[in-house]
């Protein structure tokens, strides 16, 4: 089994032009010590010249370098800069139509881990680029399609040994997308696609239904449903609620909705205390008052060729800088996309052609992201005791010239490019 | 199980001493035993369908035709996984995902010529299965490839694991879901639903990706429910997960031009002590590819007798009739074959095939 797995990477590594993965038999954590010109610790502390060493799955230490007392040795890994791994707060790396359930608009009880594959090329992919932990969701066919799990992009051969939070948040979706396809465009409805939403009022309808009925469903058990557990959590805060809406008519209504829950008498004992983040928020820069009244953190799509994203909204270089200047928390996303210009990397640098400073776009894809998934204790920043999930550059990160060179997660080099970074 | 000896034995006793017409005895220079060993000049006699006895030097009694045998003696072999005997939509109703009290074992037709090329290939027991699709498509069956004779009519339970299983138009569409529908039957159970859960019947966990058989392993120690996976060809490369579950793999049915990795995989169930058999998806397969399957494992580095065991002994142990066939033992069905070599050489042929003691296929005298 060894060979094979071997003989696999071998096959992928021709498959990604040269680069050599350092994944051994059983690849096991072990002392590293990474020597860099910068540590970017995303704390606000920075060395010029540091180190972060490793030990077991965890960050042992921080310091900068004092000179003379960088041994070269097979645990010493050397580059520009060193980050946190990247974190994904949209990452879509499931397994397509058989990842969501579409027998029901609401499917709030269902976990979108269940059906994802451990041996998807999409996660090795995802480490090549850096990113080390990702929150994946159900795909978006749905008004509410499931729960979405937090997990590590590589690890053990399993999703449960993966993840960092299962039923990370509920996941759900405004706009279009979950009504494509219920129309029948002629004859009679012959299956449950000819159904309710046909229109964004009937996505938003299904949504309002869903949560008063759970609401419901709290004062009077008899009245429970598959999935009114989850609405229950996510109304009483527990659970996060993660709702796509790309633009600004979508993500108006989904912030009114959640001051309809926080003002309606029917919310009452506690079931007013919803937490949102809006998903794909490319025409959040619009109307952006509205989430600093609603209190409501954004993930932003990958910047789109020519300005319009899904559901025709418009999004410029500048949104992320616009939305930090009116304090709201952003994170950036890849949205699932597997274009390389439109990996997670590339996303905080063309943040920062829009003004946004490089310390709050390296935020973005670590501390931020792993705040609204409520891992910030696990990963998001180089500190002793977090998880050692560190990203190697061989120059300023997130520059369109810069790469990543290695990776290592919980404490496993689980990239190794530096021969190619060399070559280049 | 004393008693169960007895009335097993009485019948035998009676049928030897009067009743010689029934016997036949068979002498060969090499029988496999179907677990692992292997006799020289060993003989079998056959009296009334059963294995009345095996030896090196057994006396055979009076009045017995005696076979003589100048090459290999085995049990015949049992393909796990197939549709013989109907057309494959027959094999699973699909107007609802769950019919789990559903039998294959009532659908198939005795005298299909199905059976005749299975027992032709030295096939002489067959694990017939509902076809893949749904969520819990029904019961498996053991048939024999003669005598019309059904051996098991509730062998496991068919639960599907794999993405093939779902449709776009009806609940389940995604895994999630059938894993949701899978957990709602078995927190209300009846039928064979119920059985599987205490127990009394193993399932048949149809899977396709490895990703698959990692959501039958939660689920199998979830319910803890016992079985076989069948249907993923690299299940050899998770052959460490798959172990401590205890449950077998079917290998889904190998041809020419199988890709050596999953050749390989086998090989790797094996060096991980994994229980394995061979599927067939016959009568789509030629029934000759269960031998062929087994035989290009061992090219790849598979222990001929584990082979083998895979192909007979270890094979009735997953369809759950162990006590019947698969190997040559006293009071066994009467199931052999006899080649003219090694059964695991393509260039033997196979000379005779019985059936509860009946010969069904060949001409050797």
């Amino acid at each position: 089994m060894k060979n094979l797995v071997l003989g696999l990477t071998a096959v992928s590594t021709l498959a990604s032009a040269g680069t050599a993965f350092a994944r051994d038999d059983k690849p096991e954590a072990r002392p590293w010590v990474i020597w860099a010109d910068r540590v970017y610790t995303g704390t606000g502390t920075n060395y010029e010249a540091g180190m972060v060493g490793t030990a077991g799955s965890k960050i042992s230490i921080v310091a900068p370098s004092r000179g003379g007392d960088e041994h070269d040795s097979d645990q010493v890994l050397r580059c520009f800069a060193v980050t946190s791994g990247l974190i994904d707060a949209s990452a879509r790396i499931h397994n397509g139509p058989t990842s969501v359930e579409q027998s029901k608009e609401v499917q709030a009880s269902l976990r979108v881990a269940d059906t994802l594959d451990p041996f998807s090329i999409e996660w090795d992919r995802q480490v090549r680029n850096g990113v080390t932990t990702v929150l994946v969701n159900p795909p978006d066919s749905n008004v509410i399609g499931g729960l979405g799990v937090v997990l590590k992009t590589t690890g053990a051969d399993s999703i449960a040994a993966r993840t960092l939070k299962s039923d990370a948040v509920l996941r759900g979706s405004m706009g279009t997308e979950p009504s494509r396809g219920n129309h029948p465009a002629f004859r009679t409805p012959t299956d449950f696609y000819s159904r309710r939403p046909t229109t964004r009022m009937g996505v938003e309808w299904e949504w309002r239904k869903a949560f008063y009925d759970a609401a419901t469903a709290a004062r009077d058990t008899s009245r429970a449903f598959p999935g009114s557990d989850q609405l229950i959590a996510a109304l009483k805060g527990d659970l996060t609620v993660s709702i796509q809406a790309w633009a600004t008519q979508d993500i108006r209504t989904a912030i009114f909705l959640k001051e309809e829950i926080e003002r309606e008498a029917e919310f009452e004992n506690g079931l007013d205390k919803p937490r949102f983040f809006i998903d794909a928020a490319a025409e959040a820069w619009k109307e952006p008052q509205l989430l600093v009244r609603a209190r409501v953190p954004v993930v932003l799509p990958p910047f789109p060729v020519g300005g319009r994203t899904r559901d025709n909204a418009f999004m410029a270089w500048d949104v992320a800088e616009k939305l930090r200047k009116e304090g709201i928390p952003v994170a950036l996303s890849s949205h699932g996309s597997t274009e390389p210009e439109e990996c997670l990397a590339l996303q905080a640098g063309y943040a920062m052609q829009g003004g946004l400073p490089f310390e709050n776009a390296l935020a973005a894809v670590t501390s931020v992201p792993a705040r609204l998934l409520g891992v910030a204790d696990r990963v998001g920043t180089i500190e002793v005791g977090k998880d050692a999930d560190l990203c190697l550059w061989n120059g300023a990160p997130f520059e369109p010239s810069s790469r990543v060179i290695a990776v290592i997660v919980d404490g496993v080099l689980r990239y190794d490019g530096r021969e190619k970074a060399d070559a280049k | 199980m004393l008693a169960a000896l007895l009335a097993l034995a009485a019948p035998l006793a009676v049928a030897t001493s009067q009743s010689p017409a029934g016997s036949v005895a068979i002498r060969a220079d090499v029988a496999w035993l179907g677990d692992g060993r292997t006799l020289e000049n060993a003989t079998v006699l056959v009296v009334d369908g059963r294995i009345a006895d095996v030896g090196a030097d057994l006396s055979v009694p009076a009045g017995v035709e005696t076979i003589r045998h100048r090459g290999y003696l085995t049990v015949g072999m049992i393909a796990l996984h197939g549709y013989d005997g109907a057309s494959s939509r027959e094999f699973r109703d699909d107007s609802r995902p769950v019919l789990p009290d559903a039998k294959v074992g009532l659908v198939f037709d005795p005298t299909s010529p199905d059976f005749a090329s299975a027992r032709g290939a030295g096939i002489t027991s067959l694990l017939l299965t509902p076809t893949p699709e749904g969520v819990a498509p029904g019961l498996t069956a053991v048939v024999k490839s003669a005598g019309r004779n059904l051996l098991k009519d509730e062998a496991h339970l068919s639960l599907v694991f794999t993405a093939n299983g779902l449709v776009a138009n009806r609940e389940p569409t995604s895994l999630s879901g059938a894993v949701q529908m899978l957990d709602r039957l078995f927190e209300k159970p009846s039928g064979a639903i119920d059985r599987a859960r205490r127990g009394g019947l193993p399932c048949l966990f149809e899977a396709s990706e490895r990703t698959d058989v990692l959501r039958v392993l939660e689920f199998a120690k979830r319910r803890g429910l016992g079985g076989a996976i069948h249907g993923v060809a690299l299940a050899g490369e998770i052959a460490d997960e798959i172990k401590p579950s205890k449950l077998a793999v079917i290998v889904p049915a190998i041809s020419v031009g199988a890709d050596r990795r999953e050749l390989r995989s086998v090989v790797s169930l094996a060096k991980a002590g994994v229980p394995f058999g061979f599927g067939l998806n016959s009568p789509a397969n030629n029934p000759a590819d269960l031998r062929l399957g087994a035989a290009l494992c061992v090219r790849e580095g598979l222990d001929p007798k584990a082979a083998w065991n895979g192909l007979t002994s270890e094979a009735a142990r997953i369809a759950g009739v162990a006590d019947r066939v698969g190997r040559i033992e006293r009071g066994l069905d009467a199931d052999l074959v006899l080649w003219s070599g090694d059964p695991l050489d393509l260039g033997s042929r196979i000379e005779a095939v019985f059936v509860d003691g009946v010969r069904v296929d060949g001409d050797k005298r």
